[in-house]
């Protein structure tokens, strides 16, 4: 075999370095267009693309946390839960500390309606990551579903606290104490609701019914009447509504005031034309 | 190649294609809006020298001027992240997001930054409202008494007692008489005093007046119990049908005769509306209250289980069993809701028998030890 000069050899190490530099770059930079086209079709609502670009860019770079978690939530949209959950326990080896990648095995337990592991794996956030909001709402939420209101409020208090501009913690705490009859607490967490975003009328919904149950029962409608504005066909809005006109009918009726029973089932038929005991007595008193 | 490395080599490489995906050179308007932009640019300048020390300061005076400038946020964050200060560089990310939903690439970036755990900003502390002082009175005053317990068992404190029909509706009506809405408020009544002292309940008519079933669960969603109990009295052509049983709600029916029953009394409502779902969405809301309606779902199938083995000990009827179905009244509630039908009130025996206040008694103290 032909011996090669020291100079020969010298340039040919140099070479392959170069090559391998050139490759591992443009490797990386490949990458790094696959994830940033990925993500941008992701957010687009274009998922069968954005698939494709993350899974061309996990067969490059398999340790890509990024690229897998996207992928996870990618199979959780197009409904294929355990190709997701095999990507983000992929993650979870890859990096035991990528909260997002346990967040969203979580959600996939909460979808399978698993409790137990659901449970286990917010906690398991925590235990990484003391300030995990989202973790902490989960939390909070899972114990709303089991009525245990107090553990609610603990967990739902630290999901406010470390991150106070989400309009779903709010309403879930304000739920929680109100569930307590701490009204104080829940008005302010309902108004805090609101002012994230004011259209949410689950939380109109419930300040009526604090109203209601404190006899104020023109604020109480009132409440209903601004969830109807946002959105005319809400049912809880309708029904309280309705079920309010039905109770002052009754009042009214029972005080000999048929006059203004009468206004108030037509105002029940006005929101709910179907509600059999409004049609009953407006035809009985008629 | 590591996350970490491809942010950072991103950073610059973005500074200049950033064009072509469309969201930060977008020209800030509003009346300082030249400022802003000239130093938009120097400190998008900076970022590309990689001094982002600087960039930050002029960044920050930016949005300072222009705080609409979605694409000023947007280099703050970068600048930021150049800094490593994570928490400041998520919270301009977002700013930039509120202004400008399309703004995909500061989306990629929270969603990446906030993959692991990044510290927390301090928040500087704002003085009170006259509310938020009320509520941490409250707080103090009230929270530290309630007992907090620690397992995921199901805690039931409140219950709504709900006497099946009333007024024009009599219910069912046996042959001498006996009218279905007169037991079930009776029993209702007799339960509520029983449950005294243990558990807060609430009745949904005190009277004999009608309430449609849409008012039923209002009222169950009104006092946010935590169990519905409907109480009935069945009927039958047959004469001879007799005995006792529970239906609790779920999506499939247990038997076709439960979805008969079921469908007849979803027939009448109008309001039920399915929340169409977009497809390729997922709303983690809807994904809770999936989840909270399963829960919910599942419990009722306990509690009917303990309500029916109670009657199957107690009663001196044959046990019927439990039947499950899509029950429009059971599904409207927000929590777990069961109906009782203890004996059919066609059969002259039972018909008998639900005249005597001792039997009543007898269901009262049944269902009270199905409650556990």
């Amino acid at each position: 075999m032909k011996k090669l000069s020291p100079n020969t050899n010298i340039m040919k190490i140099v070479l392959t370095l170069l090559i391998v530099f050139f490759a591992v770059t443009a490797f990386g930079s490949k990458v790094d267009d696959l994830i940033f086209q990925g993500s941008d079709l992701h957010y687009k609502g274009q998922l069968d693309a954005a698939i494709a670009k993350f899974e061309a860019a996990v067969k490059i770079d398999s340790q890509n946390e990024f690229a897998r978690n996207h992928l996870g939530i990618l199979y959780t949209k197009k409904g294929n839960l355990n190709r997701a959950f095999k990507e983000f326990s992929l993650v979870t080896q890859i990096d035991h500390r990528n909260t997002h990648a346990h967040l969203w095995l979580g959600i996939i337990y909460l979808k399978r309606g698993n409790l137990e592991k659901a449970f286990g794996k917010f906690t398991t956030i925590i235990n990484i990551d003391k300030n995990n909001a989202d973790a902490y709402y989960f939390l909070g939420a899972i114990y709303t579903f089991r009525h245990n209101q107090v553990r609610a409020i603990e967990y739902l208090k630290k999901a406010r606290d470390a991150d106070s501009d989400e309009a779903d913690t709010h309403f879930r705490l304000a739920r929680a104490f109100h569930n307590l009859d701490m009204l104080a607490n829940a008005l302010l967490e309902y108004k805090r609701t609101l002012q994230i975003n004011p259209k949410y009328t689950k939380a109109y919904n419930q300040i009526g019914w604090i109203y209601y149950n404190l006899g104020k029962t023109d604020r109480a409608i009132a409440q209903w009447q601004k969830t109807l504005k946002i959105n005319n066909r809400d049912r809880d809005a309708i029904f309280n509504l309705a079920k309010a006109y039905n109770d002052e009918a009754w009042k009214a009726l029972q005080a000999g005031n048929r006059k203004e029973a009468k206004g108030f089932w037509r105002k029940t038929l006005g929101v709910n034309p179907s509600n059999k005991a409004a049609k009953y007595y407006m035809k009985k008193h008629g | 190649m590591k996350r970490r490395d491809f942010i950072k080599r991103m950073g610059i490489w973005t500074a200049a294609t950033c064009g072509a995906v469309g969201s930060p050179l977008i020209l800030p308007t509003g009346l300082f809006a030249e400022d802003a932009f000239t130093l938009a640019i120097q400190g998008q300048n900076l970022i590309q020298g990689k001094k982002f020390d600087e960039a930050a300061k002029i960044l920050e005076k930016a949005v300072k001027i222009d705080p609409e400038s979605d694409w000023a946020w947007g280099l703050l964050g970068r600048a930021y992240y150049g800094l490593d200060k994570k928490a400041e560089s998520v919270a301009a990310f977002r700013s930039a997001l509120k202004l400008n939903s399309g703004d995909t690439y500061s989306k990629m970036m929270i969603d990446m930054i906030t993959q692991k755990p990044i510290p927390k900003i301090k928040e500087a502390a704002k003085p009170q409202t006259p509310l938020e002082k009320q509520a941490m009175e409250e707080e103090a005053q009230y929270l530290s008494k309630f007992k907090a317990d620690t397992g995921l068992g199901y805690k039931v404190n409140r219950i709504v007692i709900d006497a099946g029909h009333g007024g024009f509706d009599p219910g069912a009506v046996g042959k001498n008489g006996l009218k279905e809405k007169d037991v079930t408020l009776d029993l209702a009544l007799m339960l509520q005093k029983r449950l005294q002292g243990k558990y807060k309940t609430f009745l949904t008519r005190t009277g004999d007046y009608y309430i449609p079933l849409s008012d039923r669960t209002v009222i169950a969603n009104q006092y946010r119990a935590d169990l519905f109990i409907s109480l009935h009295i069945n009927a039958n052509n047959n004469r001879k049908a007799k005995g006792s049983e529970t239906y609790f709600c779920s999506e499939k029916a247990s038997s076709k005769e439960a979805q008969k029953v079921a469908a007849l009394e979803n027939s009448v409502l109008k309001f039920d509306e399915e929340k169409k779902q977009k497809p390729g969405h997922i709303d983690i809301e809807d994904v809770l209250f999936k989840f909270e309606q399963k829960l919910n779902w599942s419990e009722s199938g306990k509690f009917a289980k303990n309500f029916q083995a109670k009657f199957k000990q107690d009663l001196p009827m044959k046990s019927r069993g439990v039947h499950s179905a899509n029950f429009y009244v059971l599904r409207r509630a927000k929590m777990p809701s069961i109906l009782l039908e203890t004996g059919f009130i066609s059969n002259l025996k039972t018909e008998k028998m639900l005249t005597q206040d001792s039997f009543r008694r007898k269901i009262v103290d049944s269902i009270v030890r199905g409650l556990g």
